[in-house]
C-alpha cells in the first residue's frame, strides 16, 4: 500500500522536476504578427508571418483563410515554396478581386493561439519582381554620345496579355563619391535614352517597375557603362572662341590707344586753369611768384566806377565776316565754350567745362536791358544819332535773341552783334567781370574770325577779335565794349608792354592781339571830335586777312594825333608765330572783304576820339574806351 | 415616403435617358434608308478607346476612393476590402475572379461581363453624388471626381455596346441588368453607417472598374495574337 502511494506521488513529482531542470516555462505560443502578403504577378500570391515566441515547445504554424461572402474556411495549400512561416497560393487558389480573410495559428503542446485576422485582395498587393536583362549601350548623335538603357519585364508578369500593366523607372549615377542617383521616369516603354553625358565617366544604372496599382519592385541588378571620350570636340571650340575674343579685344585696345586723346578730353575735361585776371600762369612756372602776385595788385584795379561812364559807349557797329560758320565750327573745338580767357592765361580755358551760352543768354537778356537803361542815360560822350543806335539796339536785341538761341545759328553778320554787343552793356554799368568780357570777345572772336582751334588760337582769337572789333566797330561813346575791358586789360597788366606782346609772347596775353588784318581809314572826324574810321577796302588787306600766318599788318598803333585831331594809326607789321593758325588759313576770314563791300551794317562811322598820348602808348591798339573817357 | 418618392421621381427621370441612350451605340445608327452615313470607327480603335476609357475610370475611382478614405474613414476602419457588411452591390453578377476562370472566357462573355458591370453601376454612382452633398465637409474634387465618373461610365457603357455591335455581331441590348435593382437606397439613420456604406461603395467601384479595364485589356491581347495571350 505504501509502496504504491509513493510510487504515484513520484509519478506525480516527476514531471513537476523536469521542467525545473530545463530551466523554461512552458507557455503557449506567442502570438504570430506582421502578416504580410504579396503577389508577383497577380496570379500566385504568398503570405509570410513573423511567429512569437514558441513557449519553450515546439510550435507549429497553420494558416487558415476564408474568402469574401464564404464561410468556408480552408487552410493554407503550400507552406514550404516559399520557405519558413510563409503560405503559398498558387494560381488555382488564387482569385482576385476578392477579399481573403487570413488568420495564422501558433500551436503547441499547451494550445493554441491566434494572430490577429488581415483582409487582403490580391489586386493591391501586386509587387512584381525588378525587371530583368538590363542593357547599356553607349550611342552616338552626332558625334554626343548618350546612353541608351533597355530592359524586359519580369518573367512571370503577364505584360503581353494586359493582364499586369507595369510602369518602370531607372536610376543614373556616375561611379564617384558623392554622386547622387538621377531617377527617371519611362513610363510604360522598356527603352530609355540619357543625354548629358560626362567624357570619360563610368555610369551606375539601375531600374525597377510597378503595376499601376501596387508596390514598387526592388532596383534591378546594377549595370556599368563608360563613356568614351568626347572632350577634344569640346575644346576645340572653346579655343575657336577664345582665340576670336582676344582678337576683338585687341582691335578694341588698339582703338581706344588711337583714340586715346579725344577720350581723355572726352572723359576727363581738362581742369580750368585759374582765371585771375592779372595772373600769369607762365610767371607761376618759372617761380617768380612775386611777379605773379604783384600782376595781380594793379593801382587801378579794381576800377573805379567813375571811369565807367565815362567809357560808356552806346553803340558799335560790328560787321560779321562770310565764314562765321567756320568760327563757329572752330569755337565748336573750344567745346563751344567761351570761358573768357581771363586775363592771361588762358590757353585751356575755353575747353572747360564753361557754360558760356547760358552766359552768353543771361548777358544778352542783361544786355537788351542794359542797353536801354544805358540809353536812358544818356549819351554822355554823345552820339552821333539816334538812329544807328537804335538800328543797333534792334539789332542787338536780334542778335541776342539770335545768341541765346544757338551759337551756331549760321547768320554771320548778325551772329557776331550780339556776342559783340551783349556784354558790351552791362559792362557799361558796372565794373565788369573780365572774364565775361574776353569771355564775349573770345566768343565774339570766335564767331567773326576763323580761328584754329588751339588754346594758343582762342587768346589769339580774342586779340584779333579785339582788334577787329575795334577797327570794324562802329562805336558810340557809349560803347564800352571792348574798350572797356581792353581798358581793364591794359590796366591790368599796365606794365605789359604791347609790343611785347606783339613780339609774340603773347599767346598767353588777350591784350592786343596784334593780328588785326584789316585796314581802316580815318574817315574824317566829326564835329565832336570824333575820329570816324572806315575800313580801306583793298586786295591787299584781303589776302593779308586770309594769312593768318605772321602776316599781320595791323593799325593797332597809333602814331599820333595830329593838330586837327585826327588819329592817325600806324601800319605795323607783325610777324607772330601763330602756328596755331595755320590751321585756319585756307578759312579765309573775309572780315576784310565784309568790310570792302559796302554795306549797312558795315561800320559807316566810328568815334574814335582823340586819345592822350599816355593812352596810345600804353595800348598797341586804339583804346576808344580811353580816348573817349579823354575826350569827356 | 415621401422622400423616396420624391427620390425615385428625380431617379425615374435621371434614368430616363439612359434607357435611350442604351440603345444608341457610340457610332451613328446605320438605319436603312438614312441618307446620312455617319463615319463609322474600326474595331481597334474602338477598343483602344475603350480600353483608355476604362483605365481613365479605374483611376478617378482609385483617387476618389483614397480621397474618400482621408477624409471621413478613421484609420482604423481603414480596409482595402469591405467590411461592416455591406458587400459589394456586384457580387452577385456572374464574373470570374481568378486569371485561369478569366482565360477560359470567350469573347463574348468577356464583353458582356463587362457590359454588366458598367451598367450596374451607374444607378449607384448617381445616388453616391447626391449622398456626397450630406456631408459636410466633401472636397470640392471629391465632388468633382465622382460626377466626371458617373458620367464616363455612361460613354463607356455606350463604347462597350458599340463593340459588342462590331464585335459579336449583336443586336442593340436593353437595360436588362439595370432592373435588377441591386441596389438600394434607403438612407441610414447611422451616421457612420452611411459613411461606412458609401466607402464600401467606392471601394467595390474601384475594384469593379479594375476588372473592367482587365477584361478589356485580355480582350485586346486576344484580338491581336489570339494563341499568345495568357
Amino acid at each position: 500500500m505504501m509502496t504504491k502511494v509513493r510510487e504515484v506521488l513520484l509519478l506525480l513529482l516527476l514531471p513537476a522536476f523536469v521542467p525545473h531542470t530545463d530551466g523554461t516555462r512552458y507557455s503557449l505560443p506567442g502570438k504570430p504578427t506582421e502578416i504580410k502578403c504579396r503577389s508577383p504577378e497577380k496570379e500566385t500570391f504568398t503570405c509570410w508571418w513573423k511567429p512569437g515566441s514558441d513557449g519553450g515547445l515546439p510550435t507549429t504554424y497553420a494558416l487558415y483563410y476564408r474568402k469574401e461572402g464564404s464561410n468556408v474556411v480552408h487552410e493554407c495549400p503550400d507552406y514550404h515554396t516559399a520557405g519558413k512561416n510563409s503560405c503559398f497560393f498558387n494560381k488555382n487558389d488564387t482569385v482576385i478581386w476578392v477579399s481573403y480573410n487570413i488568420t495564422v495559428v501558433a500551436t503547441n503542446a499547451l494550445g493554441k493561439t491566434y494572430s490577429d485576422p488581415v483582409d487582403i485582395d490580391v489586386v493591391y498587393i501586386v509587387k512584381p519582381h525588378p525587371p530583368e536583362k538590363l542593357e547599356v549601350t553607349v550611342m552616338k548623335d552626332q558625334g554626343w554620345p548618350f546612353l541608351r538603357v533597355s530592359w524586359e519585364p519580369p518573367r512571370k508578369a503577364d505584360t503581353r496579355s494586359g493582364w499586369i500593366t507595369l510602369i518602370y523607372e531607372l536610376r543614373v549615377k556616375l561611379e564617384e563619391e558623392e554622386s547622387e542617383w538621377e531617377n527617371h521616369v519611362a513610363g510604360q516603354q522598356k527603352m530609355f535614352n540619357i543625354f548629358s553625358l560626362r567624357s570619360g565617366g563610368t555610369y551606375l544604372i539601375q531600374v525597377r517597375c510597378k503595376p499601376d496599382h501596387g508596390f514598387w519592385s526592388e532596383w534591378s541588378s546594377t549595370s556599368y557603362v563608360k563613356v568614351p571620350e568626347y572632350l577634344h570636340r569640346e575644346k576645340s571650340v572653346w579655343i575657336l572662341i577664345l582665340v576670336f575674343s582676344a582678337f576683338i579685344l585687341l582691335i578694341l585696345i588698339w582703338l581706344i590707344h588711337m583714340n586715346s586723346h579725344s577720350l581723355k578730353h572726352c572723359m576727363l575735361p581738362p581742369v580750368p586753369g585759374p582765371k585771375i585776371k592779372g595772373f600769369d600762369k607762365q610767371l607761376l612756372k618759372s617761380g617768380k611768384s612775386d611777379e605773379v602776385f604783384s600782376a595781380l595788385v594793379v593801382s587801378d584795379f579794381p576800377p573805379t566806377t567813375s571811369n565807367y561812364e565815362d567809357l560808356l559807349v552806346e553803340y558799335l557797329e560790328v560787321y560779321v565776316p562770310e565764314q562765321q560758320e567756320l568760327m563757329v565750327d572752330e569755337g565748336k573745338d573750344h567745346d563751344g565754350c567761351l570761358k573768357s580767357i581771363g586775363s592771361a592765361s588762358d590757353s585751356d580755358s575755353g575747353r572747360g567745362s564753361c557754360d558760356s551760352d547760358n552766359l552768353l543768354m543771361d548777358k544778352s537778356g542783361a544786355a537788351k536791358e542794359e542797353q536801354q537803361q544805358q540809353n536812358q542815360e544818356g549819351d554822355q560822350i554823345g552820339t552821333e544819332t539816334q538812329g544807328p543806335k537804335e538800328a543797333w539796339e534792334k539789332e542787338t536785341m536780334l542778335c541776342a535773341n539770335e545768341d541765346v538761341v544757338s551759337p551756331d545759328a549760321s547768320s554771320k553778320k548778325v551772329k557776331t552783334w550780339p556776342s559783340v554787343f551783349s556784354p558790351v552793356t552791362p559792362y557799361s554799368l558796372s565794373p565788369l567781370d573780365p572774364h565775361n568780357s574776353l569771355e564775349m570777345h573770345k566768343q565774339n572772336c570766335l564767331s567773326d574770325t576763323q580761328f584754329p582751334p588751339g588754346s594758343p588760337s582762342s587768346d589769339h582769337c580774342i586779340k584779333k577779335a579785339l582788334q577787329s572789333s575795334y577797327w570794324e566797330v562802329c562805336f558810340n561813346n557809349n560803347q564800352p565794349y571792348p574798350q572797356t575791358d581792353v581798358h581793364q586789360q591794359l590796366q591790368a597788366h599796365s606794365d605789359r608792354n604791347i609790343s611785347a606782346i606783339n613780339d609774340g609772347n603773347a599767346p598767353r596775353n588777350l591784350l592786343l592781339p596784334t593780328r588785326m588784318t584789316e585796314y581802316v581809314e580815318v574817315q574824317r572826324v566829326n564835329e565832336e571830335n570824333k575820329v570816324l574810321l572806315h575800313p580801306i577796302p583793298s586786295g591787299h588787306t584781303r589776302e593779308e586777312a586770309c594769312s593768318w600766318v605772321g602776316h599781320g599788318d595791323n593799325y593797332s598803333k597809333v602814331k599820333g594825333v595830329n593838330s586837327d585831331n585826327v588819329l592817325l594809326l600806324q601800319r605795323e607789321v607783325v610777324e607772330e608765330e601763330s602756328m596755331e593758325m595755320a590751321g585756319a588759313a585756307e578759312s579765309c576770314y573775309t572780315s576784310s572783304i565784309a568790310i570792302n563791300t559796302p554795306k549797312s551794317t558795315t561800320c559807316s562811322h566810328i568815334a574814335l576820339p582823340v586819345q592822350e598820348e599816355r593812352v596810345l602808348a600804353v595800348s598797341g591798339y586804339v583804346d576808344t574806351a580811353t580816348m573817349f573817357s579823354l575826350d569827356t | 415616403m415621401g422622400m423616396t418618392v420624391i427620390q425615385r421621381g428625380v431617379w425615374g427621370l435621371l434614368l430616363w435617358p439612359y434607357i435611350l441612350t442604351v440603345s444608341m451605340p457610340l457610332d451613328c445608327k446605320e438605319e436603312p434608308g438614312s441618307l446620312t452615313r455617319c463615319p463609322s470607327i474600326s474595331q481597334e480603335k474602338l477598343l483602344d478607346r475603350v480600353i483608355h476609357h476604362a483605365e481613365l475610370i479605374y483611376r478617378v475611382s482609385e483617387e476618389s476612393c483614397s480621397l474618400f478614405e482621408e477624409m471621413f474613414i478613421p484609420l482604423p476602419l481603414r480596409l482595402q476590402s469591405n467590411q461592416a457588411g455591406f458587400a459589394c452591390i456586384t457580387k452577385t453578377l456572374p464574373i470570374p475572379s481568378s486569371k485561369s476562370e478569366i482565360e477560359q472566357m470567350s469573347d463574348k462573355w468577356l464583353l458582356h461581363s463587362v457590359l454588366m458591370l458598367v451598367q450596374s453601376w451607374i444607378e449607384p454612382l448617381v445616388y453616391l453624388q447626391t449622398t456626397l452633398d450630406h456631408y459636410d465637409h466633401a472636397p470640392e474634387m471629391l465632388v468633382n471626381k465622382t460626377k466626371w465618373v458617373s458620367e464616363k461610365l455612361v460613354s463607356l457603357e455606350q463604347g462597350v455596346v458599340a463593340l459588342i455591335k462590331k464585335m459579336l455581331d449583336e443586336g442593340t441590348f436593353t437595360t436588362t441588368y439595370n432592373e435588377q435593382g441591386l441596389f438600394q437606397y434607403d438612407t441610414l439613420p447611422d451616421m457612420l453607417e452611411s459613411v461606412m456604406r458609401d466607402y464600401t461603395l467606392l471601394s467595390c467601384f474601384k475594384k469593379d472598374a479594375h476588372k473592367m479595364e482587365t477584361f478589356l485589356k485580355l480582350l485586346k491581347c486576344r484580338q491581336a495574337d489570339k494563341y499568345n495571350c495568357a
